[in-house]
Formats: structure tokens, sequence, C-alpha cells
């Protein structure tokens, strides 16, 4: 379980990329539901915390695919795999992640351990 | 060459600028370079780009602008270049977006105010800051309705040249609020490709000896026309329209109801004011007139002419073709008139320009400042 951020400092509509192994995004839907997602696209490396938040879907900023929060699942290509979906729980005002055990759909080229770091 | 030539002008004359200044591709360069790019340019009606991601490009200068508004409601204009290799951002006219522009090449992906808020692999190049690599920006400012933008570093001040202009001609700026021009509505777009230079289409606005020659319609309206000097010779001075003519519309029948600000002074007047470097005001009390120049080569401008009523008439659908076809059929008769110019421009026999005569004097300052601009002092 890792510590993400403060629920107060990611007000609603927002995301907020966490770095990890491999990275994680968080968003806070308008609705106020929090949700945790792996942060890159399965696609191409796009972050997803730059995607554009709509209901409980992130639409991808490079090619409009679009995942659905709660499941991972992607509504059209050119993404084709789910995203890793993760637990949270939010105690204390800070928002805790649950890393799914799956193995995560890292698009050509990204690796666990490479997304996020400098080349 | 021959002697006439060499002889001192009448005191009557003064010289047009030489033939070169309205063909030569070096000095529309340098016009492009030292006065479009450098002066406030009415680029785009605000309605055109009334809604967050409409956008419209536009050509000012050398360089491709993109217009477009942001989430806060705000004009936005930056060079249509995209900061990763240079490819052009937007290649349509106009349209929508939803939330950002993106790059057909590699994706950059910018938002409304231009900053880089995606890219593939952005993430692994944490020191790339994303508003210093987003879009370039110009300077934007929205006066009467339009989006007027300045590419200079520093641009000069709005109030002392746009409104400067308006009040040089009007007497103040006042006499133009008047018409609430900010709050009129498109009644009738008409684009004019005119086949001559920006300069030749300026003169032709600011001069009207030859109003009762080529324009026996808007004489019939404004009889003083035919005196030659009505146009923009006078400060603060609009044409009276005849004795019995009822409206500004092509055969002098009525017009629509007055705008309201519009005052006793300026009801059943004309004031026209050409607003340097590409726009020209025409303000008649029912409706305003406005032309915007897009000059793209030196023998070739685009006028974007607007028809703007109050906005009851607009909604209402009264037919406006009685009021727009006077000024059309002017627009045609004038541009008709700077195309036949354009064609002589190359000749031997206007190398070195032609004459001035006095009612067209104001005309030389006009080309005392394009030549002061382009030595960079004005
Ligand atoms: S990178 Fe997400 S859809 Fe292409
Ligand atoms: S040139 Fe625009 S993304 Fe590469
Ligand atoms: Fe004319």
């Amino acid at each position: 379980m890792i510590p993400a951020c403060p629920l107060s400092a990611l007000p609603r509509g927002e995301a907020v990329r966490v770095d990890a192994d491999v990275p994680i995004a968080v968003f806070h839907t308008e609705d106020g539901e929090v949700f945790a997602i792996d942060d890159t696209c399965t696609h191409q490396d796009a972050s997803l915390a730059d995607g554009w938040l709509e209901g409980c879907e992130v639409e991808c900023p490079l090619h409009a695919s679009r995942f659905n929060l709660r499941t991972g699942a992607v509504d059209a290509p050119p993404a084709k795999r789910p995203v890793r979906t993760h637990q949270v729980h939010v105690e204390d005002d800070m928002v805790y992640v649950t890393l799914s055990e799956e193995e995560p759909n890292l698009p050509p080229g990204v690796s666990a351990g490479s997304a996020g770091a400098a080349p | 060459m021959t002697i006439i030539e060499n002889k001192a002008l009448p005191e009557s004359f003064i010289k047009t600028l030489p033939g070169s200044a309205y063909s030569d591709p070096e000095m529309f360069a340098r016009e492009q370079e030292l006065i479009f790019e450098k002066m406030w340019f009415c680029a785009a009606r605000s309605a055109d780009v009334g809604k967050p991601g409409a956008f419209k490009t536009v050509q000012v200068g050398r360089e491709s602008i993109l217009i477009t508004r942001s989430r806060s409601g705000e004009a936005r204009a930056f060079f249509n270049i995209c900061r990763h290799r240079g490819a052009q951002l937007c290649t349509e006219e106009s349209g929508e977006v939803k939330r950002s522009f993106q790059c057909p090449y590699h994706a950059w992906t910018y938002d409304l105010d231009g900053k880089l808020v995606a890219a593939p692999n952005l993430t692994k190049m944490p020191d790339v800051d994303r508003v210093e690599y987003g879009l370039r920006k110009v300077h934007v400012r929205e006066w009467l309705g339009y989006v007027w933008v300045c590419l200079a570093e520093e641009a000069p001040t709005f109030e002392d040249s746009v409104m400067g202009d308006v009040r040089t001609r009007l007497g103040d700026i006042e006499s133009i609020d008047h018409y609430g021009v900010e709050n009129l509505e498109l009644g009738r777009r008409i684009t004019y490709d005119v086949k001559a230079n920006w300069k030749l289409i300026i003169e032709n606005f600011m001069e009207c000896y030859h109003c009762a020659t080529i324009h026996p319609e808007l004489t019939e309206v404004l009889p003083e026309f035919a005196d030659g000097f009505a146009a923009q010779y006078f400060v603060g001075h609009g044409a009276e329209f005849g004795e019995d003519i009822k409206g500004f519309t092509v055969d002098g029948s009525e017009g629509f109801d007055r705008i309201p600000g519009v005052t006793e002074d300026q009801d059943r007047r004309y004031f026209a004011v050409t607003i340097r470097p590409q726009v020209f005001l025409n303000l008649v009390p029912d409706h305003v007139i406005l032309h915007r120049m897009y000059p793209l080569a030196p023998d070739h401008t685009i006028v974007e002419c607007d028809w703007l009523y109050l906005p009851d008439v607009v909604a209402s659908g009264k037919d406006v073709s009685h009021s727009v076809e006077l000024f059309h059929r002017v627009n045609q008769q004038d541009f008709d008139a700077c195309e036949r110019c354009q064609l002589a421009t190359d000749s031997r026999v206007y190398a070195d320009g032609g004459v001035l005569v006095p009612s067209e004097h104001h005309i030389g300052a006009f080309h005392e400042w394009v030549l002061n601009s382009l030595q960079g002092t004005d």
C-alpha cells in the first residue's frame, strides 16, 4: 500500500501521476469518487493523468482511446489492452493505493521501472 | 528619361510612390515584416471564435496565426506552428476543437491556452517545461467585436495606434462608441479576392476624387461626394445623405432603425475611417461596415467585408439586401479600379509613379508613413 497524495490536494475533475515502479494515475471524479489505474496508456507512452477525465472514464490525450476507471477496460482502438486498476482507500485525508498483482499492460518500449525515469 | 519628366511638378500635384512600390516582392516582404508583423492587425471577428475551442487561422504578414478562445472565454492567438519540429498545427481555415490542438505529426498536444499538455514519452522528459514549450503566443486584444493581434515582441499601445487612428479621423473616441459596434451582429459577409497591392486599396479608400465617376449609386445617396473631397479629408466630417434619400441603401430607400447611441449630429451621415494598416470602418446610422484586408502578395489582397446590424435586425431575418447591395457595388467598383492600376505598376511610364491632385494630397501623408515604417522610424 502506498500513500499517493492528500485528497485535499486533488480537486474534483483532476488527476495526479504518482511515481512508482509502474507509475500510477489517481483520479478524483466530478462525482467525488477516487480511482487509481496505471498511468501509462497501453498504446504508446502517454500519461493518462494528462488525459481528459469525463465521468468515470479517462480519454488518452494522444489518440483518444478511453479507459474505464472502474474496470480498466478500453473502449476503442488504437489502444487495445486494458490498464490495470488499483484499489484505493482514503484515510485521514490521505489517498492510499493498493497495487494490483496482475502484470501491467505497458506499451512497447516501456517496462516496469523505466516509465517515468529519465532516459 | 524625357525632358518633360524632369520638369518640376506643377504646384497642384504631388507624387505618388513609384510603380515598383506596388509590385516589388522585396518591398512587400519589408512591409510584411515592418508593418503587418509590427502593428495591431484586425484578425478575426470575435463571434467567429465565439466559444472555447472555436478557431480560425489567418495570414498576418509572413506568419500563419491561430486564433481561438480559452476555457475562461478569453481570445488567444498563437503562431500556428508546432514547437516540436515545426509542422503547421492547424491546416483548416476555421473549425472547432473540443479541448486541445494536436499536431498531426507526432501528436504533441496543446491546450486552449497554448500549454503543452501531452506528448509521447513526455513523462520521460521531466525537464521539459510545458509552458516554455507551449505554443508561441502573440498579443491579443478584443475591440469593436473583433480580435486584434500583434506579432511584435513589444506591442504598440492599442490606445495610441488603433484608437489613435479613429480619434484622428473622427475627432474623438466617443463618436465611435455611439455606434456600439461590439454589440452589432453580422448580417452579411462578402469576401473579395483582389489582384491588387494593399496600398492601392487604402489609397482608393482615402480619396473621393473617383466617386462621381465610378460610384453612381453612392454619389446618389451622398451627393457631396461629387465634389471629390468628402471621403476622409476633413476631421470629424461625415458626408450628408441627399435630401430625398431615406436610408443608406442602393436605391435610397428606407433603412432600419437608427442605432440607439447614434446622435442627431451623426444621423443621416456617412463616416469613413481608415485604421492602419488594414481596416476600413464605415459608419451610417443603422449599420456599420467593416473591411479587413489580408495582404498575401504584392499584387494579391483578400478583403473580408462585414455588414453589421442591430441584433434584432439580424434575429428577425429582415431583408438587408438593399443596404448590402449599396456598398457591395462600391466595393466591386473600387476593387476593379485598384486591379486596373495594379496592371500599370510595372510599366516603364509608371516607373516614377503618378500624381496626386489637391483633393488627394492627404494620401501623401500615408505614403510618408509607409516609407517611415520601412525605415523603422515612425
Ligand atoms: S497513446 Fe493512448 S491511445 Fe495512443
Ligand atoms: S512536429 Fe508537431 S509533434 Fe512533431
Ligand atoms: Fe471608392
